[in-house]
């Protein structure tokens, strides 16, 4: 366990050493904030609620989703060049788990991205829009543990993809239709409120409404009591199948091995 | 002497996809693929003792990687069997590799951007090596490396002899019995594979550690290596010790010659067949020589000698002379 700490504390070290990255992530996350939240400003018009949904929700739903998608970024090419380069074997070779490991490593830059590239672009949009208070401390709290289980799904999700670097070789073309799946069902792009009724209904079936979706609607208060339960209790089983998937994947994989350049 | 490594008739066989040139193959290929199969290694066997330190040489493309990825679990032989210490390393991977080191000359496995103790500190929570051991190996090992001047360095800002000897004490740190190091030296200079040799020796001779080293350089093998084994095409041609060989090519001998002219030539022969008088009288006769120098046979030399073809491994002196 201790190791895996190390890890991610290394990786968050490791972030600070880039100062011109450290301002950027700052201002690229409060740019893409501030450009959504003018295209809704200007879509809402003077309409106060739109399907029901206030401006203000959509504000709340945007910061939280698009702050939170930017700083769950990381460099998802790592398995597939660490396997076309065939240094996948100083991996190998550690006596850590790979997952756990490399699960460490994007939190620890996840971490940092959060204080330090979300913490900032929130109180800068704070200064001039007004956003949603969350419905109690107690929402707010099971929200944080939410926004985990959101982030433990989407990671999932992007390990399975390159996983399949050990058959593949190439896996960047279904990272971006993955991508683009997230940005679409996971509420990045259009929030889900907005969504036709039959494709909200499909997206609630997939684990992409689990990522951010779920988190948001726990701080807004939509979702309390019983379903707020439920919530919660569809992400983890989200992050149980893809947990077991993910790892059979990477069974196999390891198995079916072939280090190039040998 | 105990044994720590036994290889018994390992194979590893690579599907290879062949394709002709231009266009029409290569769309051709998406539909029909043909494959080729490569024996990267072919019926190996050896057997290693605790504490002996073992060259294992051969051309480029020879098996040498692939054996030694076999022996540190990273790979599953397609036949034969591997045990070291106890352990099959393919399928007890995570217990066996907390006991081994092992580096890849040509992978650093240093965080490219932290400095070099960050790495080390790592290594030391991943390996669970106690503070005291670590604290007592990274000073001795920083010492007898010349470390300590570029211990707070990035390792992206480090030169090349730097980061691999970085390389070598990541792979050390937690006190492993047994090292596996695929070409430490490649790319250094005289100096730093100077250092570096001496390290192994070192480790070698006051801990016991069992060492097994591929390397391009026989400087390397001579300095350093009691034993040496060559493979070639998959196969294992020679398994002994270093003056074992080079006894057997005493006869051998090179006459270099300068000739009045300033040319210069060189000729190989072996005395049991064209004794020395035969050549010497020859040559005397023939040209108009103004030095002439008669060399002993070096490992280099016959080491490309074996590779190229020219000297053969086939005597039954040379067979079974391992442990």
């Amino acid at each position: 366990m201790r190791a895996y700490v190390e890890i991610a504390v290394k990786k968050f070290q490791d972030k600070m050493a880039y100062r011109l990255d450290f301002f950027m992530g700052i201002v690229n996350t409060a740019i893409t904030i501030v450009v959504y939240l003018c295209i809704y400003r200007a879509l809402y018009g003077n309409s106060v609620e739109v399907d029901g949904i206030t401006y203000q929700m959509v504000a709340t739903n945007f910061v939280i989703t698009l702050g939170l998608s930017n700083a769950f970024g990381y460099n998802e090419m790592f398995l597939q060049d660490k396997v076309r380069d065939g240094s996948i074997t100083n991996e190998l070779l550690k006596p850590v788990s790979f997952i756990f490991r490399l699960l460490a490593e994007n939190v620890g830059e996840g971490a940092f991205k959060l204080i330090f590239h979300f913490l900032p672009a929130l109180l800068f949009t704070m200064v001039h829009t007004r956003l949603c208070p969350p419905q109690s401390a107690l929402h707010l709290l099971i929200m944080f543990g939410s926004v985990v289980l959101g982030y433990l799904i989407l990671w999932l999700l992007s390990f399975i993809i390159q996983t399949w670097s050990f058959w593949l070789f190439s896996v960047w073309g279904i990272i971006t239709i993955k991508n683009v799946l997230v940005n679409i069902l996971a509420g990045t792009l259009l929030p889900l409120w907005f969504m036709p009724a039959a494709l909200r209904r499909l997206i609630s079936y997939t684990p992409f409404e689990a990522i951010y979706f779920t988190p948001v609607r726990i701080y807004l208060g939509e979702l309390s009591g019983a379903q707020l339960l439920l919530g919660v209790a569809v992400q983890v089983i989200w992050i149980a199948v893809l947990g077991v998937t993910a790892n059979v994947f990477w069974k196999k994989g390891v198995k079916k091995l072939v280090v190039q350049g040998g | 002497m105990e044994t720590i490594i036994a290889v018994e008739g390992i194979r590893k066989y690579y599907k290879v996809a062949k394709r002709d040139r231009g266009m029409r193959a290569a769309i051709g290929q998406l539909f029909n693929r043909k494959y080729e199969v490569k024996k990267a290694v072919d019926d190996i066997s050896f057997m290693i003792g605790r504490g002996e330190i073992v060259g294992f040489i051969g051309p480029n493309g020879a098996g040498k990687s692939t054996t030694i990825k076999m022996l540190s679990g990273i790979l599953y032989p397609d036949a034969g069997s591997v045990e070291i210490d106890g352990f099959v390393p393919y399928k007890q991977r995570k217990q066996y590799v907390k006991n081994i080191g092992v580096v890849f000359g040509q992978k650093s496995q240093l965080n490219w951007d932290l400095p070099l103790i960050e790495s080390f500190e790592l290594m030391k929570f991943i390996y669970k090596i106690p503070q005291e051991q670590y604290e007592e190996n990274l000073k001795l090992f920083s010492e007898l490396l010349d470390m300590e001047p570029f211990l707070r360095q990035p390792v992206r800002q480090l030169s090349l002899g730097q980061r691999m000897r970085g390389d070598i004490v990541a792979a050390l740190l937690h006190s492993p019995e047994l090292v596996f190091l695929d070409e430490p030296t490649i790319g250094l200079d005289v100096v730093a594979k100077e250092k570096i040799r001496e390290f192994i020796r070192y480790m070698n001779k006051t801990r016991k550690t069992t060492i097994i080293f591929t390397t391009h350089d026989m400087q390397d093998i001579e300095k350093v290596c009691d034993r040496l084994i060559i493979i070639d095409k998959g196969k294992k041609i020679y398994d002994g010790s270093i003056d074992e060989i080079k006894n057997k090519y005493t006869n051998f001998k090179t006459i270099e010659i300068l000739l009045e002219n300033g040319g210069k030539e060189t000729e190989t022969f072996d005395i049991r067949v064209t004794p020395m008088n035969s050549v010497l009288q020859k040559l005397f006769a023939e040209k108009h020589i103004k030095d002439i120098s008669i060399c002993e046979p070096e490992i280099d030399g016959i080491i490309r000698d074996i590779y190229e073809g020219r000297l053969l491994l086939d005597s039954p002196a040379m067979e079974g002379t391992g442990v």
